[in-house]
């Protein structure tokens, strides 16, 4: 082939690749952090004795003096933790312990490779604020001298940790365990900024460095562990009493392991010719401007630890996991891992709806329905985190949607793509009520939008975890409102470019630490537009969005007005009767000369109001449609700078209805009852609910009437 | 062969005063649509004009559920403010229906008449009363006390369960002891108040503890007769709840098909009322007819 032409080739490849979802490579280098860790769990003591060797390089240019480690279960150690503090100010959603059921870790030992003892350096930090003096969640030693760029710290340590009753998703209920948060791990050095570790808050979660785990768990001989990372070998000691099992994985930031004798251990393949059809890979390639074999899918082992009376919905697991591998495979990126490992939690250890790298807990009911998305729900969500904590690793503590939001917006998308609709489940002593009851059914994105509308004008999304008003304002902005931000975001750009934009956040940011400004960096990129605006409103804002109908009048437009006119040198009264006189008639009396009479016209006036403080912007306008009652419509747009915007339309039918923003684009609108007006009430609905609300209050008189 | 012959009568007398159905239905429903009125007047505010409001005639939806939610989310603390003086109202309208039910009932001979059921609803409104604080205080007492030391081995079970299934099975079985200790209760109470009818006592105390030595005579029996109404109540119950489940979701014919059978179904339970009440009559006078009054009160 003419190099010209395969220069032409490669070029027009280049532009249609720029002209959809560039796939750019993600951070490739080494590690910075190595950790091999060997561990033994004192089952009847209730305690970890570990030994953990970390190798730390220095990738920064600056010369480091120090390191500072997360020591979490010291937030489990008393009440004077940062953790407990903030709880204490929660009335329903704080955490208690029973007595016994504390939980801490002490570093006994921390020496260099060459034997230097760092451990009288050791010393407690509290950085954030407010502060919590007394908090033991961050340490730090020192140096004997600073680590140069390019140099490797070799430590070793020795730990003790006391296993807490389960609390915040670790701990122990009997002889079932779930050990997250576990070792001494190192903060984040970010060069410019020092070591980023936070201490353990009640609404955070973490933040660490990728690293190559070598992790040795030594259990009881009759428990079954499930961890993080390729299990390579097990080990049984010489009497037979104990198993040591070796996981293995690169490029994590987290390590976390259950042990319970009670698991059921099973193992699937991915297989990805036989979930995707070579049908699928074109749709969404086409979608995402990308050739379809660079979106093909690896296969993947799948591991489920279940617990026996769960056993029944064992395919159901299996099922939900194999969509979620698929569809955040097919839309976001390939999963990388060679694993990952499903976990129904161990009873009682609290430790369900928990995402850590290539594993992560899912959670249900010795009961379940078919019409309720439990556990599906959870375990799509959970695995999703793996793509956007696990991969898309981004700073927890500060920024926290980064992953809750998109992962909720994700989740959202792939469970309807998977099941539709699904039902609400209250149940009853584990009986879930939809068995005997029809509940409503949702979309998430509907479930989001009611979240997000009720927290909207407390914090702003982009709030560090631990400085929101509360725990519920944390949940709801940081799940839902972002995940509905993001759904609005969605229907003003489209579908598609909205999945360009995840992908490509996702593959750009694979193995790196993204922050909010990387994500709008993207938006803009993929979008062709400044899309900044959107983000100061919604993200770093508190202002609440709603723009609808002030008024809406539609009338028969009055032929003359009304006043003495001047006509052929005379004075003449046009009164209100000749006003209303057909048009031909009165145009008689006003200028003398005798008119064509004309079809009757009518005004339609419609105001539309910006209710809230949020405001369009970037050149998007909101669509006002009004349907007249001959059939026809007519639209206009409003930029909605302004408070208020006015339009007139004077037709030969009067309007029946008016409607901003018909094809409901701005989900995020507070108020969507005062986006439409009609002029005939309709009150089918409101009989029909008021029916049902009788009904609900009949019955439960009835139940009252019982007492009497 | 006493219990089901007091249950034939039952249905019989039950079946024959349709008029006190008719009374209680429309009395119920009166009440709950005051209730329900505020909930209306809010949707015919903010729906009734919006295209968003024709989403409530096909269902429950997210999104016209959260614009309420939204409105009106500053309500919610009010709302024990509210609800209280309700139930206080409907207690004492309840108190008051009592009266006229069991009045008209115990008149087996007679027609019920709108003068005659107010006539006795008020007659024994201040007696069912003293019933009704009585009953609260021995419900507290009860289920205060008795309560937790019925709880006390359940809570054990549930603490040392191994699955969930543990922590089903004692929270059912504990639920399913204190309903029919619940039961036990209630039915002492309905037959006080039957009683008080019947002897057309105005002593409410003396006629509990009377009617407390009436049941210990025959207590298994009571509660029988009183078990089987509540499986009538079960079964009606449950065939609703299997017809209502089949009902289309749309459609303006099946939604008033559909609200029909809501309304059959309050009926239904409040005839049960009936039988429970005029069952529990025969019952006691079958009882003091054949052992005499005075023998079972020594008894």
């Amino acid at each position: 082939m003419p190099k010209a032409l395969v220069s032409l080739i490669s070029l027009c490849l280049a532009v249609r690749f720029l002209g959809g979802g560039q796939e750019v490579p993600a951070g490739t280098g080494s590690t910075p952090l190595k950790y091999e860790i060997w561990v033994e769990l004192d089952d009847q003591a209730k305690i970890l004795r570990g030994r953990e060797e970390i190798v730390w390089k220095n990738t920064t240019s600056e010369a480091v003096s120090d390191m500072w480690f997360h020591l979490y279960w010291n937030a489990f150690k008393n009440e004077k933790s940062a953790l407990f503090e903030e709880s204490r100010e929660e009335s329903l959603l704080g955490i208690k312990t029973e007595k016994g059921g504390w939980g801490w870790i002490d570093l006994r030992r921390i020496v260099l490779a060459d034997g230097t003892d760092l451990r009288p350096t050791l010393e407690f930090m509290t950085p954030d604020e407010p502060r919590h003096p007394e908090d033991q969640t961050v340490a730090r030693v020192r140096f004997p001298a600073p680590l140069q760029p390019g140099e490797e710290a070799h430590l070793k340590i020795e730990f003790e940790s006391k296993i807490p009753r389960p609390v915040l998703r670790t701990g122990y209920y009997r002889d079932s365990y779930f050990i997250a948060q576990w070792f001494p791990k190192p903060g984040v050095y970010q060069e410019g900024r020092g070591w980023n570790c936070h201490q353990y808050h009640l609404n955070s979660e973490f933040f660490a460095d990728f690293a190559t785990f070598i992790v040795h768990i030594t259990v009881p001989a009759r428990f079954v562990v499930g961890a993080s990372g390729r299990q390579v070998r097990t080990v049984s000691s010489q009497d037979g009493k104990t198993i040591t099992t070796t996981f293995v994985q690169d490029r994590i930031h987290d390590f976390a392991w259950t042990a319970d004798p009670a698991f059921i251990r099973l193992e699937r393949d991915f297989i990805a010719d036989l979930e995707v059809t070579p049908e699928e890979y074109l749709e969404v390639a086409a979608k995402l401007g990308l050739p379809p074999e660079s979106i093909r899918l690896p296969n993947i082992k799948m591991i489920l630890l279940i617990r026996p009376e769960h056993r029944s919905q064992i395919e159901r697991h299996f099922k939900a996991l194999r969509a979620a591998i698929k569809y955040y495979g097919l839309w976001y990126g390939p999963y990388p891992y060679e694993t990952i490992t499903m976990v129904d939690p161990p009873f009682r250890t609290e430790s369900g709806g928990m995402e850590y790298p290539t594993l992560f807990t899912a959670g249900t009911g010795i009961m379940t329905d078919r019409k309720v998305l439990n556990p599906e729900g959870v375990i799509i969500h959970e695995f999703g985190h793996g793509y956007w904590y696990g991969l898309v690793a981004n700073n927890e503590f500060e920024e926290a949607w980064l992953d809750e939001g998109i992962n909720t917006y994700s989740t959202g998308k792939v469970l309807a793509q998977a099941y539709g609709a699904g039902m609400f489940s209250p149940s009853v002593f584990g009986f879930p009520l939809a068995k005997i009851f029809n509940f409503p059914v949702y979309y998430d994105y509907e479930l989001d939008r009611l979240g997000a509308i009720l927290v909207a004008e407390r914090d702003p999304i982009t709030n560090p975890s631990w400085r929101f008003l509360s725990r519920t304002t944390y949940g709801l902005n940081v799940y839902q409102r972002a995940s509905a931000c993001l759904h609005t975001l969605e229907r003003l750009l489209g579908e598609n470019l909205m999945l360009r934009i995840m992908r490509m956040f996702q593959m750009r940011y694979r193995f790196r630490h993204p922050e909010t400004g990387d994500f709008i960096a993207v938006v803009n990129e993929v979008s062709g537009r400044d899309m900044t605006w959107y983000f100061d409103e919604f993200f770093f804002s508190t202002l609440n969005f709603d723009y609808g109908i002030a008024s809406f009048r539609t009338n028969k437009k009055k032929n003359l007005a009304r006043g003495i006119f001047d006509r052929n040198g005379s004075k003449g009264e046009i009164t209100e009767k000749d006003a209303r006189k057909p048009r031909g008639e009165a145009a008689d009396r006003e200028s003398g000369e005798r008119e064509e009479r004309q079809d009757e016209m009518f005004l339609t006036r419609v105001v539309l109001r910006r209710f809230g403080e949020a405001r369009i912007g970037g050149g998007f306008e909101i669509r006002l449609r009004v349907v007249f009652e001959d059939g026809t419509e007519d639209f206009k747009f409003w930029d909605g700078q302004s408070r208020w915007a006015k339009f007139v339309f004077e037709r030969p039918s009067p309007a029946a209805v008016v409607e901003i923003d018909p094809e409901r684009i701005w989900l995020i609108d507070s108020n969507l009852a005062n986006n439409s007006r009609k002029t005939k009430p309709s009150r089918a609905g409101i009989f029909r609910l008021a029916a049902k609300a009788i009904f609900w209050v009949q019955n439960s008189l009835h139940f009252l009437s019982a007492l009497s | 062969m006493e219990i089901l012959i007091a249950l034939s009568r039952g249905f019989q007398t039950a079946g024959k005063k349709t008029r006190l159905l008719l009374y209680l239905w429309l009395v119920y429903f009166l009440f709950s649509l005051f209730i329900a009125a505020p909930l209306c007047a809010l949707l015919e505010k903010d729906f009734s004009r919006s295209v968003l409001g024709e989403t409530i005639f096909r269902g429950s939806d997210l999104l016209w559920i959260g614009d309420l939610l939204y409105q009106y989310q500053n309500l919610g603390p009010s709302f024990p403010f509210v609800l209280f003086p309700l139930a206080v109202a409907f207690f004492a309208l309840h108190i008051f229906l009592n009266g006229g039910l069991i009045g008209r009932l115990a008149a087996e001979k007679e027609n019920v008449r709108w003068p005659g059921f107010l006539r006795d609803a008020g007659k024994y409104f201040g007696r069912f009363s003293r019933v009704f604080f009585l009953s609260l205080f021995v419900y507290a007492l009860v289920f205060g006390i008795l309560g937790r030391l019925i709880s006390a081995p359940f809570n054990l079970w549930m603490k040392n369960a191994q699955t969930g299934w543990g922590i089903f099975w004692a929270s059912t079985l504990r639920f399913l002891i204190f309903l029919l200790l619940f039961s036990c209760l209630k039915m002492f109470f309905d037959y006080v108040k039957i009683r008080l009818v019947v002897e057309d006592s105005r002593k409410a105390l003396r006629t509990s503890l009377s009617t407390f030595r009436f049941l210990k005579a025959g207590f298994f029996r009571a509660w029988m007769l009183f078990l089987l109404v509540g499986l009538v109540f079960l079964a009606v119950t449950g065939i609703y709840l299997l017809i209502a489940k089949g009902f289309p979701k749309s459609g303006t014919g099946s939604l008033f098909l559909a609200h029909l059978w809501e309304q059959t179904f309050i009926a239904a339970r409040l005839w049960i009322t009936m039988l429970f009440f005029s069952s529990e009559y025969h019952f006691l006078k079958s009882r003091l007819a054949h052992f005499g009054n005075r023998t079972i009160e020594e008894k």
